[in-house]
């Protein structure tokens, strides 16, 4: 596609209501593809040749595109016309001016955290502009535990690239693996018989359930309220004791497999892992109920780090960042390759968007996590496969709803072996949203809006 | 709330590790050096009630300075390679450095050559070897139960 009809495509779309789902580069960076999905779960690549090494930006269009072309213009050298200035993102040689957004003014200063943070947290540097307590700005430089792992597999098979997908992250590893094997499945025209959609349903809500729980006992942290932390961190370690009796591993290592699961569980395993997970929810709900009304920890969440529905849409928010906002945005909702029949996207009544929206939503999304857990978890479970059903393509797409949000991945094949894995994870949708969200608000408050949104850092590094 | 603190007191009374026969501490400085975030997620649950190993002394510290041990997770990337050293540099002597999980071992690491330049012994004098992918939380207790007074646990 020549430059100027690749942006009048991607204009037309937009009007159309298709929303921006990730870009990436061909690894030579000779091509760019723009993903596109809409509201019924449907995609469309639209692709640009670079012409010496530059092709348009549609920053303009999608600001949401963003961080995928500062990515593409640095890891394969691709210029983007018409996005300026084009700031490094993964490069981490530039002057700090090159770097960051100019912020200028009396009694204007910066505070540097990191790469290294006071706790057990990933590594990651923000660079907070600020005037007395009041944040006017952030620039975010992640990219410290960039790893290579698009770059590194490369070449491999299509069944041994599944490692760099799900070792991406270990709090997304099934997530991520999912996307992966949905992306791989629909290059080979496979499609997942109904116990392989179950199996994999059961895995993704599991990795929820922990991943809640422990966003939960994260924002307790926060705000240093030990009981809560105490609490749900309790939880969290009983969810991923059930991981590891399910599967053998506390994180779900070793189940997702291209085409195929080999999961296998007995009847009554089964239904033993339905009643724990029946006693989580009951503890669970205890926990937020306490929780709910604890005047000092309330009193910390309402207008802090807002997000509304205008901005989520406009930066691209994701998973219940977004949802918080208002918008009932969620990809179980069309996920013909999964269990989720009759999925409905739940919101917060006060979808203000803010701390309190986001916590809120993560405590109504466990209630549906419990649900439909509840619901697969019944008969046995055995190994499974896709059959062959639609026509095999060059380029496959697979998307899935991580606890963090749209997670979606792109696998270009020549044969059996990987030409180029693109992995863009919710963190990666979601990072620039907490930039936005901590303007305007106070210093000492920034902690608590990060562990609102709970990123992996691992997932955006890759 | 005192819902929550009779949970916590149940739940303490199945407490997962033996306590060590004599006391001490040891105040660790965490650095990640390119994990997957597994290792953290493990790590963090130390705190939890089912470990709670601040009770033996064990306990996070914001700053190198105030560090006894060096708790380095990941395969150590090329952009971390120099944050980490000036971890090390600040910390006061005694010092010691714990490999905590498969990465940082070198140990099935996935990742281009130039992004990585680990394993951590290549960089630190590695002092503890905790291997995992990641450690369980109990695996990271015992091996760091063990630093403070050696012998079984």
């Amino acid at each position: 596609m020549i430059e100027q009809s690749y942006r009048e495509e991607i204009f037309r779309a937009r009007a159309e209501g298709w929303h921006f789902a990730g870009l990436h580069a061909t690894s030579n960076g000779a091509r760019v593809r723009t993903l596109l999905a809409d509201s019924s779960g449907a995609t469309r690549l639209e692709t640009v040749g670079a012409r010496d090494g530059v092709v348009p930006s549609i920053v303009d269009l999608f600001p949401a595109a963003g961080w995928d072309e500062r990515e593409a213009h640095d890891l394969q050298g691709v210029d983007f016309a018409g996005h300026e200035p084009l700031r490094p993102l993964v490069d981490h040689d530039p002057q700090l001016d090159r770097w960051t957004v100019p912020v200028r003014g009396y009694g204007a200063y910066q505070v540097a955290v990191g790469p290294i943070h006071a706790g057990i947290i990933e590594s990651g540097h923000f660079r907070l502009h600020v005037v007395g307590e009041r944040i006017l700005h952030l620039d975010a430089r992640l990219f410290y535990k960039h790893r290579g792992l698009e770059r590194a597999a490369e070449g491999h098979t299509l069944e041994e690239g599944l490692a760099y997908a799900t070792r991406a992250c270990a709090a997304c590893a099934v997530a991520n693996g999912v996307a992966y094997a949905h992306a791989c499945e629909d290059a080979l025209g496979l499609t997942p018989h109904v116990e392989l959609a179950r199996v994999r349903s059961i895995l993704l809500e599991l990795e929820r359930m922990w991943s809640h729980l422990n966003d939960l006992a994260a924002v307790c942290s926060g705000v240093g309220l030990a009981a809560g932390n105490t609490h749900f961190a309790g939880l969290t370690e009983r969810a991923r004791r059930l991981n590891a009796k399910l599967t053998g591993h506390r994180f779900l290592f070793g189940t997702v497999h291209v085409g195929r699961s080999e999961l296998t569980l007995h009847r009554d395993d089964v239904r033993a892992a339905a009643d724990e997970v029946s006693t989580l929810r009951t503890d669970a709900r205890r926990g937020w109920r306490e929780l709910r009304f604890n005047r000092s920890f309330q009193d910390r969440l309402p207008g802090i780090g807002v997000v509304d529905a205008a901005a989520a849409t406009r930066l691209g928010a994701v998973g219940p960042a977004a949802r918080a906002a208002g918008l009932a945005d969620d990809l179980r909702r069309s996920s013909p390759r999964l269990a989720y029949d009759g999925f409905d996207p739940v919101i917060p009544e006060r979808a203000a968007g803010d701390v309190q929206a986001r916590i809120e939503q993560r405590t109504l999304e466990l209630e549906q996590t419990f649900e439909i857990l509840e619901r697969l978890l019944d008969g046995r479970i055995g190994p499974a496969t896709a059959t062959p059903g639609t026509p095999k393509q060059l380029i496959g797409i697979g998307r899935v709803e991580s606890p963090r949000g749209a997670t979606t991945c792109v696998v270009e094949r020549r044969d059996d072996r990987i030409e180029r894995l693109r992995l863009r994870a919710g963190s990666y949708a979601n990072w620039p949203v907490v930039a936005y969200a901590a303007a305007d608000n106070l210093l000492p408050d920034f902690p608590l809006i990060n562990k609102s949104f709970e990123l992996c850092y691992a997932c955006a590094d890759r | 709330m005192l819902t929550l603190l009779r949970d916590l007191r149940r739940l303490r009374q199945h407490l997962d590790v033996a306590p060590p026969e004599r006391a001490a501490s040891l105040a660790i400085r965490h650095v990640d050096a390119g994990s997957c975030n597994g290792c953290e997620h493990e790590l963090t649950l130390l705190s939890s009630p089912h470990y709670d190993l601040q009770r033996f002394g064990l306990g996070i510290v914001a700053s190198p300075r105030h560090a006894d041990v060096l708790l380095v997770t990941g395969p150590v990337t090329s952009r971390m390679l120099e944050p980490l050293r000036v971890a090390y540099a600040a910390m006061p002597e005694p010092r010691r450095v714990v490999a905590l999980g498969d990465c940082s071992l070198g140990c099935n690491v996935l990742g281009t050559a130039g992004a990585i330049v680990g394993p951590l012994d290549d960089i630190l004098p590695v002092d503890l070897r905790i291997p995992g992918c990641p450690p369980t939380p109990e695996v990271i207790a015992h091996a760091l139960l063990g630093l403070i007074s050696p012998g079984p646990h």
